[in-house]
């Protein structure tokens, strides 16, 4: 699954640490899904998006092979 | 679903019940003649008279102190630091946890494997002492292994 979190961390001038605390998840929960080697759940991806003041579709798109 | 995960705090007391077992353990493991060798009284089912009948279900064995002391504390500490939960427990270390329990499950059949293949007769009886904690093991070297990994692999 593809995400544009760091882009959207940018563009919201967040660190990885500060958007894992505001979702209650460690640094590397974030630094693991930016890098594609893990995939949140559901709930997770929902809270991501609320920070950013998203959508889920703006944020997360599915790869080809999904 | 309910955990079964334990507060961060017994972690500590997890390595400090399992890193000195493991080195007594590895130390029994050449040292066969001990210079004492106390034993206890406790309850025992089958025992030592497993292979023929034994007179009551519940009686009292008498037991070497020092090889099952070892096996209980390492057994506790194991469990200690496998069940612990992580400073900050998320759904990313859930993940780990279980990639390290399939890891710990499988390589512990292969080494199984293995060992029924090409040990045979009384060494054999080691392997199976083994066996009984190289689950916990190899869990608990896999998972914090992913966790260093992925500390500092950014």
């Amino acid at each position: 699954m593809n995400n544009k979190i760091k882009v959207e961390r940018a563009v919201n001038n967040l660190t990885q640490e500060q958007l894992a605390e505001k979702v209650s998840v460690t640094r590397q929960t974030i630094n693991a899904i930016e890098l594609k080697k893990f995939v949140p759940s559901t709930v997770l991806a929902m809270k991501i998006c609320k920070v950013f003041n998203k959508t889920i579709e703006d944020v997360f798109s599915l790869e080809e092979n999904d | 679903m309910k955990s079964l995960l334990i507060p961060h705090a017994y972690k500590k007391i997890g390595w400090i019940l399992l890193v000195p077992s493991i080195v007594a353990g590895l130390f029994f493991m050449f040292v066969t003649e001990l210079p004492f060798s106390p034993k206890i009284w406790t309850f025992g089912y089958f025992g030592q008279e497993f292979l023929s009948q034994p007179k009551s279900p519940i009686r009292l064995d008498k037991i070497e102190l020092i090889p099952n002391l070892i096996s209980v504390l390492l057994l506790i500490g194991g469990l200690l630091v496998m069940f612990s939960k992580e400073k900050k427990e998320d759904e990313y270390i859930n993940q780990i946890r279980l990639n390290s329990l399939q890891n710990s499950v499988f390589f512990n059949y292969i080494l199984l494997f293995f060992c029924i293949v090409f040990i045979h007769g009384i060494p054999f009886f080691h392997v199976m002492i083994y066996n009984l904690f190289t689950i916990i093991l190899i869990y608990i070297l896999r998972f914090h292994f992913l966790i260093y990994k992925n500390a500092t692999n950014e």
